[in-house]
């Protein structure tokens, strides 16, 4: 699926990360999303990956020739989506 | 499958097992790394991003603090890889006069061993910190030489990438099923792995609040413990503070031998909340924090997140339109005396630990892989480290 990609496209949009710097980021050892994340800031933005995840996963999947399953999912942490630490001192997490 | 000979076999990809390998390379020692899952996958990557003298004991707590922080400043003009070094100055917040007057004993006491602390008041400090609360009795001020910042686990991955051009072999997601000891020396002899046989006389256990699981492979016990801690990421903001922000409360979260009640709700107080403040090189805060001890569940609670951002917006009441956009939570390795172990295994010829350093291990890092590589090269360490014996924990 990531032949399609062309190694300057951008994966993730709020830390402006491209399909070269995970491809990289594989080759230094990422394995997982997770991997991926911290080799790159993918998914560490405002959006928490939830617009690059789906795209992250497509190019480990084909350079690693690995499952959608193995390539795993970021771990899911709250807030569901951003709050105000206003809001999230009175709990309103979701 | 592999069988392989190495000098040295380090165990744990964190902040304390990347610079052991790191050093043990650097000394011309043929080194593996082995760890469980990925480079800094465990405390690592879930903590926060300092290395302080300002939260450490005076004596040795703050001389092997000093002597890291002094080491960081060398590796950051020596390494490629850019692990964010980032020499920023810390306040410790004082709320109310007793805080303050502790405050100032410690600072006293530092200065006498030649530390360069020194108190500041309320109007000072809200020059410093100008979105700082306004009713606040001052603060601890320690200059840039005794307070960094670093990636934390860009700092792992830059030992990887040093050492691998010195020979290291790392192997990620490797699974250790047994240590083999000599029948009668009870010496190292080789590990089975996933990746096969690995024969060394050597292993160094840096699997910091792992390092028990690591033990108990040769029958050792090693007293460590998983202390969770929790921090708050925000959006990309405007810098809302200038230096690393603590409030003095922190150090009776971390000793709580430090006994003194502070003026906080319930909440804050039963989730065990210290506020702690710092700017990333990403425009993010980080927010935090407490410790809890929670087995190895790293999961968020709500109540703690409730508490942090309570205790937060009392010291800056703007976070209250910032938004967060993560939690996360992490395990320290707590050993009981607040020290870590740095030492070889007297019943072990060729064990050695490298573990239990809590709240320090990036902090410690640079100096915890020269001392372990001194003490492997049976060479004299920088200063007498014989309170991190583990030998300590014999009776």
């Amino acid at each position: 699926m990531s032949t399609k990609f062309s190694d300057d496209m951008i994966v993730c949009r709020c830390e402006e990360v491209t399909v070269a710097d995970i491809k990289n980021a594989i080759r230094e050892g990422a394995k997982d999303i997770v991997g991926v994340k911290r080799r790159t800031r993918a998914g560490m933005g405002l959006c928490q990956g939830r617009t690059c995840e789906k795209l992250v996963q497509q190019i480990l999947v084909s350079e690693l020739s690995i499952t959608p399953k193995d390539a795993g999912t970021s771990s899911a942490r709250p807030p569901v989506r951003p709050v105000t630490f206003g809001e999230l001192a009175k709990g309103e997490v979701e | 499958m592999m069988s392989k000979d190495f000098d040295v076999v380090v165990i744990g990809a964190g902040a304390i097992g990347t610079s052991v390998a790191y050093h043990l390379c650097e000394a011309g020692y043929h080194t593996a790394l082995l760890e469980r899952g990925d480079i800094a996958s465990g405390s690592s990557s879930h903590c926060d991003a300092v290395a302080l003298i300002c939260d450490k004991l005076p004596g040795i707590d703050t001389k092997m603090g000093q002597a890291s922080i002094d080491y960081f400043g060398e590796l950051a003009a020596k390494f490629e890889y850019d692990f964010e070094y980032d020499p920023k100055g810390c306040l410790y917040i004082c709320e109310t006069e007793p805080e303050f007057e502790a405050a100032s004993e410690y600072c006293k006491k530092q200065n006498a061993d030649g530390y360069k602390l020194r108190m500041v008041d309320q109007a000072e400090l809200c020059q410093m910190e100008p979105h700082i609360a306004k009713d606040l009795r001052g603060a601890l001020y320690t200059p840039p030489s005794g307070s960094i910042a670093v990636s934390p686990y860009k700092l792992c991955f830059a030992f990887v990438h040093e050492a691998a051009k010195l020979g290291l072999e790392t192997y990620t997601y490797c699974d250790i099923t047994k240590i083999n000891l000599h029948p009668k020396t009870n010496a190292v002899e080789s590990l089975e792995t996933n990746y096969g046989t690995i024969r060394t006389k050597r292993i160094v256990n840096c699997a910091g609040a792992w390092a028990p699981f690591v033990g108990k492979l040769t029958g050792l016990n090693i007293p460590i413990e998983p202390r969770k801690g929790t921090n708050l990421v925000s959006e990309q903001t405007e810098r809302l503070c200038f230096h690393k922000i603590l409030e003095y409360g922190y150090m009776m979260s971390k000793f709580d031998s430090i006994n003194f009640k502070r003026n906080v709700s319930p909440l804050v107080e039963e989730q065990n909340i210290a506020f702690n403040l710092e700017y990333t090189p990403s425009n993010n805060l980080l927010v935090g924090g407490n410790r809890l001890f929670r087995s190895y569940d790293i999961r968020s609670e709500v109540e703690t997140l409730k508490a942090i951002c309570e205790r937060a917006m009392r010291f800056y009441p703007e976070l209250a339109d910032i938004k967060c956009i993560r939690a996360y939570s992490g395990v320290r390795p707590f050993v009981v005396d607040h020290l870590p172990i740095v030492s070889d295994v007297d019943s072990i010829p060729g064990y050695y630990i490298a573990a239990g350093h809590e709240g320090d291990g990036i902090c410690f890092s640079p100096i915890t892989g020269r001392f372990m590589t001194q003490i492997i090269s049976s060479k004299e360490t920088d200063f007498d480290i014989s309170k991190l014996d583990f030998a300590r924990f014999a009776s």
